[in-house]
């Protein structure tokens, strides 16, 4: 394995806990949305390293998948958004724990 | 060795980006910091020889979801109005330190799996590659995402929809979300600029469509390049929400799934399978219309209206 592939495959490892570290200790909702979105690059750095994009050939596979996978997560993000707004509309607060349940 | 040098300053840029991102003093900073790990990421991708996803990146990823973040953490702040905000940005250190060990815990697990993962035969790649000249694109993205894999890219559609229906369903009805006008007086620059820059949106959004064939590019590059110039146009305040959707704007909305599906379906009866495409010209066409279909349920979302109209 090339040094290039080891550097983002540790890269995607340490990115990946970032986000699971930030969904866990996230107190506000659009927070944990930006960890999920964190892990879900760290995803895609993977499988692209993981599909030979370091060195020989690139697999065009993974590279369309994960260009289908931006796509679907800018989607799921923009609905977990509107969803947020509805219920900073509905409940008076976007946090996780609200000020009256402390 | 200078690439070495050049993969190592990105690796230590995305992991201190994405620290900045989850422990940022507040909100809005660490919103700014996650725009800017998708930019470096697709410098990674361009690194990793993959063009196309460094454009998807810095057009999807970085740009409209950024877009998207920021407008949502502006109608938090609207509809907080004065309530002060209550409450420690972050948790107290006896829950931070567990949780971060845990973390350490899991990147190295991860990174020692990923590590040592064997070397898989990349038979699916190796197969486009073959079969890439039947085609008629010499793009291998293109082709996979349009021919090899075309249910994905119909789904895909489908679900880009879906989530925007699913905005409108939820939307209030009162709708204390819609975007507020500009805060500023008319500025002459501004016409200006839009003059110069949205034209270019629209050139860039073309040549990616046309290059996508044989080159970096193709729909969803083109078509968020495309958006950026309408949420541009919606945040100088030339396009501001409409109560529903214009004819127009329904036709475009389904256009690519209604365009997909039908090529889809007119090779069926020559017995060619579903989604067989019947030639490069069929490529394109359905390019189009996914073109225009993500474009305008990007501003939609970004908007967060059922359709827009020109400020009078």
């Amino acid at each position: 394995m090339s040094a290039t592939a080891t550097i983002y495959l540790l890269t995607a490892a340490a990115v990946f806990g970032i986000g699971v570290y930030g969904l866990l200790q996230a107190r506000q909702i659009l927070r944990q949305l930006l960890a999920i979105n964190l892990m879900g690059g760290a995803t895609f750095l993977l499988l692209i390293t993981l599909g030979g994009g370091a060195d020989g050939p690139p697999d065009p596979v993974p590279q369309a998948m994960v260009l289908t996978g931006i796509v679907i997560a800018v989607s799921a993000t923009a609905f977990a958004l509107a969803l947020l707004v509805k219920l900073q509309d509905a409940t008076g607060s976007s946090d996780l724990d609200p000020p009256d349940a402390e | 060795m200078i690439a070495l040098a050049m993969d190592a300053i990105i690796a230590i840029g995305l992991v201190w980006l994405a620290l900045r991102t989850v422990r940022g003093a507040n909100v809005f900073s660490a919103i700014i910091m996650f725009i800017v790990f998708g930019l470096i990421m697709s410098l990674a991708w361009a690194r990793l020889h993959a063009p196309d996803l460094a454009l998807a990146e810095a057009a999807i990823g970085a740009g409209i979801t950024g877009a998207l973040l920021l407008v949502t953490w502006r109608r938090l702040q609207v509809l907080e109005g004065s309530v002060p905000q209550v409450g420690a940005e972050t948790r107290s250190l006896w829950l931070t330190l567990p949780t971060g060990l845990a973390a350490a815990l899991l990147i190295a697990g991860l990174g020692w799996v990923a590590l040592s993962l064997p070397a898989e035969p990349a038979t699916a790649g190796e197969l486009a590659w073959q079969r890439l000249p039947e085609m008629g694109v010499s793009n291998p993205v293109t082709g996979v995402l349009l021919g090899f894999r075309a249910y994905d890219t119909l789904l895909e559609m489908g679900v880009l929809l879906a989530a925007w229906l699913g905005a409108q369903v939820v939307a209030s009805e009162h709708r204390p979300g819609a975007l507020p006008g500009p805060a500023h007086e008319e500025v002459p620059l501004v016409g200006a600029l839009l003059s110069l820059v949205v034209p270019i949106s629209l050139l860039v959004a073309v040549y990616l469509l046309q290059a996508g064939g044989s080159a970096p590019g193709g729909a969803f590059q083109g078509g968020a390049v495309l958006a950026a110039g309408g949420v541009l146009l919606c945040l100088t305040g030339r396009l501001e929400a409409a109560d529903q959707a214009s004819l127009i704007e329904r036709v475009v909305l389904i256009l690519g799934l209604a365009v997909f599906s039908g090529v889809g379906l007119v090779m069926l009866p020559l017995g060619e399978p579903m989604l067989a495409m019947p030639g490069v010209w069929a490529i394109y066409l359905i390019e189009t219309a996914l073109l225009l279909s993500i474009a305008l349920t990007l501003v939609l979302l970004f908007a967060a209206a059922p359709g827009l109209r020109r400020r009078l």
